[in-house]
């Protein structure tokens, strides 16, 4: 069966990764524009957003968000709200003018994500809470015979807080098979490494002793986020899906990437011609 | 169906109407009862069992409630609140996502248990949220029409039960529309306001100043919060003073809700407040209920003896 949004379907990896670059010299001018926002937390997760929604792996429908038959998208860190925005203005959620409105008295959104927005299921910002709800909706569509699918992407700092564990064990247990989970892994939180500040390795067997299967991918590589996500529809594991994705907090701008003290925050200043530079430069590579 | 515990009436009637409404699902966090037991057996594809882990509860049943389900979510009073607060924060009272939270135990319930079970502060806190309610149950009857409303309605409430079974204070068939009831009308303008298991404690303290020979003070139950504003005022008209009596912490309690509100209405009525001191702060005694009421302060004679100098 094929999505509502096979019109926007890009097949091609090449068309994949050329609207990645579009998404994200779309989240640094919002973000520049607003003079907030988290730029580096969006820069990490834009080619699973970009797979999820023009690379034929969601059904949706712009034009009627609430459309029943939708599988249901999750963003539990809710600070990549702008990665998120941009993707669903992309993807005609609602009118790409908006984006200039980021933050602003009067647009539709502000700098955490907020469940009014067209295309946004949850409101999100205090963390750990995104994956209980899909974990929520995912057991409403087993009971209810549903076959959508629930995508839930997730920080890799909010894996600290105790509730995410409380959900894994219950997702597990309750074979949640149509719950996709894709952990955005950058290693990075606001003021350190995850392993500095507490161990999170090893990651990948913390979920398969949870009870899921895991994946790791290389969650900047389009194609590798492609071939992690093409065949969720047809999995035949009664085990729910983790995906890591290692990832590169602020993916496409040198100048921001890897940093923590680009957490949270726009470039200004002189900053914003080198991080311009910085990303048009990453697109050449 | 007289005299059955708050938890008992409430069970049953969601039982009742579950049976023919297979979107009702009930989550437990560990927590039995022989209603709730019916459910588990009966009506296995509509009960959960999470395990002692109340804020996965919260944000579990907020999803499935997003998804079109009617959500109970059952547990020790404290544990179903504080423990998942700010899950019910972010879900409910802002994403307006509706679900029945049911706390078993409220004020002294659990005597004996200490105080991380006693559950003084839930009315302070939850009423500080908008969208929740919150209904304070005082009897069968009321815990059997809030079990009917919460189906029904698909509201956002806090269902404080108590653990004692109480007698019965309604009539079957009563409606709670009001969010409070005069149960005695005062003869001598002075009328006691309790919520809960301290209505029936307004009722004794009433009962034993007019077997002394005192007036015949008026007793009303405030069922519900936020405050029936409108409602309040026109109970006390006339009156010139009103006395709250609660099992619950001073500040933010039910006494704070009677003044904001009567004082929000420029009602002219002076309200004197029972109930747990906060400088007293947590109490590690035993003995039972009414002892640890004393070490408050809230036992009946102490109450006997506050209300009789305001006369």
């Amino acid at each position: 069966m094929r999505g509502h949004n096979s019109a926007l379907a890009l097949s091609a990896l090449p068309d994949l990764e050329r609207h990645c670059q579009e998404i994200r010299t779309t989240i640094l001018e919002t973000c520049i524009k607003a003079g907030t926002g988290h730029v580096t937390s969006s820069m990490s997760c834009v080619e699973v957003l970009v797979a999820l929604y023009r690379g034929g792996v969601m059904r949706y429908d712009p034009g009627n968000p609430q459309w029943n038959g939708r599988d249901r998208f999750v963003l539990s860190k809710g600070q990549a709200s702008p990665a998120l925005y941009v993707t669903l203005a992309d993807a005609g959620f609602f009118p790409k003018a908006e984006l200039d409105r980021f933050a602003q008295a009067e647009g539709i959104f502000g700098v955490h994500l907020q469940h009014s927005v067209p295309g946004v299921e949850t409101t999100a910002g205090s963390l750990g809470m995104g994956f209980g709800l899909a974990a929520g909706m995912a057991l409403a569509a087993l009971k209810d015979r549903k076959n959508h699918l629930v995508f839930a992407l997730l920080g890799d700092g909010e894996l600290y807080e105790g509730s995410i564990w409380e959900t894994a064990m219950f997702a597990a247990h309750h074979r949640l098979n149509n719950l996709v989970t894709i952990i955005d892994r950058n290693f990075l939180c606001t003021t350190d490494w995850t392993e500095n500040l507490m161990r999170l390795e090893p990651l990948a067997d913390k979920w398969r002793s949870f009870g899921f299967e895991v994946a790791t991918i290389d969650g900047n590589d389009i194609g590798q986020v492609m071939a992690a996500l093409k065949y969720v529809r047809s999995r035949r594991s009664a085990r729910p899906l983790a995906i890591l994705a290692e990832t590169t907090k602020g993916a496409g701008i040198d100048s921001m990437a890897d940093e923590p003290i680009w957490h949270g925050a726009a470039p200004t200043g002189a900053m914003i011609d080198t991080a311009r530079t910085d990303l048009a430069r990453s697109f050449k590579r | 169906m007289s005299n059955l515990s708050q938890r008992d009436a409430f069970w049953t009637r969601v039982y009742e109407m579950a049976r023919e409404n297979r979107d009702v699902i009930v989550i437990s966090a560990d927590m039995g009862a022989p209603a709730l037991d019916a459910i588990r057996r009966d009506l296995s594809a509509q009960f959960l069992n999470l395990g002692i882990a109340e804020q996965n509860a919260v944000v579990v049943g907020s999803g499935l409630a997003l998804e079109g389900k009617t959500v109970f979510i059952y547990a020790i009073a404290p544990f179903v609140t504080l423990r998942c607060l700010e899950q019910i924060r972010v879900q409910n009272a802002m994403m307006k996502i509706p679900l029945t939270l049911v706390g078993v135990g409220a004020g002294f319930g659990y005597a004996d248990s200490g105080p991380t079970h006693h559950m003084l502060e839930d009315l302070a806190v939850l009423r500080a949220f908008p969208a929740i309610e919150i209904d304070s149950i005082s009897d069968g009857v009321m815990a059997r029409a809030v079990a009917e409303r919460s189906i029904k309605e698909r509201r956002i409430n806090y269902v404080r039960l108590d653990r004692q079974t109480l007698p019965d204070l309604y009539q079957p068939g009563q409606d709670f529309d009001d969010g409070l009831a005069v149960l005695r009308p005062s003869e001598c303008g002075v009328a006691l306001i309790g919520t809960g298991v301290m209505t029936h404690q307004a009722l004794a303290v009433a009962d034993e100043i007019a077997k002394k020979g005192g007036p015949k003070l008026g007793v009303i139950d405030l069922y519900r919060l936020p405050v029936n504003g409108q409602a309040l005022v026109q109970a006390v008209k006339g009156l010139k003073r009103v006395a709250t009596i609660e099992e619950h912490f001073l500040p933010g309690g039910l006494g704070s809700a009677v003044v904001e509100a009567l004082s929000d209405r420029n009602a002219g009525v002076a309200v004197s407040r029972f109930g747990l001191p906060a400088e007293k702060g947590y109490c590690y005694q035993y003995g039972g209920r009414e002892a640890l009421r004393g070490w408050y302060g809230v036992s009946l004679p102490q109450l006997v003896e506050g209300v009789r100098r305001l006369l």
